[in-house]
């Protein structure tokens, strides 16, 4: 028996998210067994099964979570200063300056 | 960092609601007290579904038929969920079975217990999956992320078998004055094990499984949610149960009579009045069927 | 795994189902002679006790079966088989104009069940009811095959359905046979004896419907169940040679839907009508 790791759709259109696990003798009893455990009362319209030993596995800090600042990449980064910077442009604008 | 160090932070992760997965370092302690929490667990719902099962065959409708089987499955599927959360922690479930059917780990109270009519399944299906998802939707946050995740799907279903077992009990109590006092019976039978189900009072600062957050309720605060929920239900549709005691305080605080727990601690360790039965009859069909598991199941199909 | 076929639960117009089209519960005015009428509810009874009485005997499984993956995937294919006989015992009340699938379904003596004797086996071991499912749910695929286009169109709208949940159970079962006869000497050796055994009732699932030629020439049923059977056969006979397991007999011999029934079958007849039995007043 090997360890599937099973991924579905719980509607049109939706993301294939991780459901689970399961062990299976092989894919094609895999396939059944998915079926069993995250689809038999129709909550999926579809699912992947994948070995767990094809998949890869990422978890690195140094790579996923560097320690400096990445502000500049995200929209919070900016949000703050634009508040502040849009309230002086309109007082500045309402201040009667010549268009 | 030293191995104490370690251990420590890994205690002030835990405690401030930090996760734990499958592949992060742990203290050998944690494994083994998740592993013997989540393999009890999955025991309870494998020797949980041989109660219920007696009936599947003698359901009076064919709702009915479909709705129990349904039920017994998902506990089936549950106890599949639990095991491979345990094995992912290390004990391949060959073991845990075998360790099971020698008698050397445990399952809960309620499932050493006969049943005696179709009102049981009712009683079994509501209140008893009633107070396991007490304990169960507090686990849903459990410091170990694996078994968290697996409970929110475990609890999902189990709503549907309360909704399932209060449906019973409903139609039983409309029906013919045999009906209601075939569900008036069968609650008072439960109703000792149920209130032993969530286990006598602990101290929650001795309570390592607390400490790390395996679970996040102490057994008597699931007690009380439990009956706070359900004897305004039970006593509602003409029920009511067999406990002289049983009233609120002005705190909202339930009194009842003490629950006897040298019959909890008697049933647990095997001496039930169907835990032998029950285990002899595992112990039976899984030599039965042992030749399906080391040949179809134990290799890929042959090209 | 997509399904191909159209949408089974298409609207059909009201005056397909030959009514008046104002009230949707009137039952469908049945267009057959009595004769052809009587014939029809004997097929839809004894489709619908083959699949309630599966669906009885796998559902023993639920629990103990060798592996829970399997457990919980043979408990799937039972309550389907109970779906499908709700459903048919209800177009055999909707024929009748009277009862209920619940009346049908659980108020008859033992005596009084259509089945095929295939069924009056218990379970068994998981070979043998492997076996049992393999060659039931490959005859009963034919058996829809030819009642797919009935002219007795509220069937051929049940079919439809059933056909499309049944594709899981050949998926299922081709798996598992194949598993057993490739698997080694045991498991190859309890799926041959099972075969062996259970041959000669199997053939009974596609006989013992009385006036299925009347059926055929009314166009309820494509074909009469001998001709089924033998379509049934042909398309088996590549896999079973393959696998090299055993081949069917000639023809089905003796009696095939009772009324003569196994101590077996009695055993469960008691079983699943013992609550209903201990108070018949009562509403479950």
């Amino acid at each position: 028996m090997q360890v599937y790791e099973v991924f579905r759709r719980e509607r049109e259109g939706g993301p294939m998210q991780h459901a689970g696990n399961l062990l299976a003798p092989d894919a094609e009893l895999a396939r059944h067994y998915a079926r069993e455990f995250y689809g038999r009362r129709q909550e999926s319209v579809r699912l992947w099964i994948v070995p767990r030993s094809a998949i890869l596995d990422l978890d690195d800090p140094d790579l996923l979570q560097p320690p400096f600042d990445r502000s500049f990449k995200k929209p919070a980064g900016y949000s703050t200063e634009i508040k502040a910077k849009l309230a002086a442009a309109r007082a500045r604008a309402g201040e009667g300056e010549v268009r | 960092m030293s191995e104490s160090e370690r251990v420590q932070q890994f205690n002030r992760h835990v405690a401030s609601g930090g996760k734990v997965e499958a592949t992060d370092w742990m203290p050998e302690e944690y494994r083994q007290a998740v592993c013997r929490f989540v393999e009890m667990h999955a025991n309870s719902e494998l020797m949980g579904v041989l109660p219920e099962r007696e009936w599947i065959l003698r359901a009076p409708t064919l709702k009915r038929k479909l709705a129990l089987s349904a039920k017994v499955q998902d506990e089936v599927g549950h106890a599949q969920l639990l095991y491979r959360v345990a094995e992912d922690l290390g004990k391949p479930r060959q073991a845990m079975l075998a360790d099971l059917l020698a008698g050397r780990t445990k399952f809960h109270n309620v499932f050493h217990y006969p049943t005696h009519s179709w009102a049981d399944v009712g009683i079994i299906a509501w209140l008893v999956d009633a107070a396991a998802i007490v304990a169960q939707q507090a686990l849903r946050e459990s410091s170990y992320a694996p078994y968290g995740r697996t409970m929110k799907k475990i609890c999902w279903e189990e709503s549907v078998h309360i909704l399932h077992g209060r449906d019973v009990v409903l139609t039983m109590m409309n029906g013919t004055a045999r009906q209601r006092a075939l569900v008036q019976d069968a609650l008072e039978r439960w109703w000792g094990p149920l209130m032993q189900m969530h286990g006598p009072r602990t101290d929650p600062a001795k309570d390592r499984d607390l400490a790390w957050r395996i679970k996040n309720k102490d057994n008597e605060t699931l007690r009380q949610e439990f009956l706070t929920v359900y004897v305004p239900r039970i006593r509602e549709i003409g029920l009511e149960p067999p406990d002289p005691e049983l009233g609120q305080d002005d705190t909202g605080r339930w009194h009842y009579t003490e629950p006897d727990w040298k019959e909890l601690y008697a049933v647990v360790t095997g001496h039930g009045p169907k835990s032998a039965e029950r285990l002899e009859l595992r112990r039976l069909h899984y030599a039965e069927t042992q030749w399906v598991r080391d040949t179809v199941m134990a290799a890929p199909l042959a090209a | 795994m997509t399904t191909g076929e159209p949408a089974a639960t298409a609207p059909r117009a009201p005056e397909a189902l030959g009514g008046s089209g104002g009230t949707r519960s009137a039952p469908p005015v049945n267009q057959f002679d009595p004769e052809t009428t009587q014939a029809l509810k004997h097929l839809l009874l004894a489709t619908a006790d083959d699949e309630f009485v599966i669906g009885y005997w796998d559902s023993e499984w639920t629990g103990i079966a060798p592996v829970l993956e399997e457990d919980v995937a043979f408990a799937s294919l039972a309550q389907d088989e109970i779906g499908h006989a709700q459903a048919l015992y209800q177009l055999l009340a909707n024929l009748e104009g009277r009862g209920d699938p619940d009346t049908i379904a659980y108020g008859r003596p033992p005596e009084g069940y259509r089945h095929a004797r295939l069924l009056d086996h218990p379970r068994t071991d998981w070979a043998f009811s492997v076996a049992r499912r393999f060659l039931y749910d490959t005859a009963d695929a034919a058996r829809l095959d030819a009642l797919a286009g009935s002219s007795y169109e509220p069937l051929a709208g049940v079919v439809a359905k059933m056909r499309r949940e049944e594709r899981y159970h050949l998926l299922h079962m081709h798996a598992w046979v194949e598993r057993l006869a490739t698997g080694g000497e045991e498991p190859r050796a309890r799926l041959a004896a099972a075969l062996e055994r259970l041959w000669p009732d199997a053939l009974c699932v596609l006989d013992g419907i009385d006036g299925d030629g009347v059926l055929a020439e009314a166009g309820v049923l494509a074909e009469p169940m001998a001709a089924i059977r033998r379509r049934w056969l042909a398309g088996l006979a590549p896999e079973l040679a393959r696998l090299g397991l055993p081949a069917p007999p000639a023809a089905p011999t003796g009696a095939c839907r009772g009324p003569g029934r196994s101590d077996d079958f009695r055993w469960l007849w008691e079983q699943l009508t013992m609550v209903r039995r201990s108070d018949p007043e009562a509403v479950w």
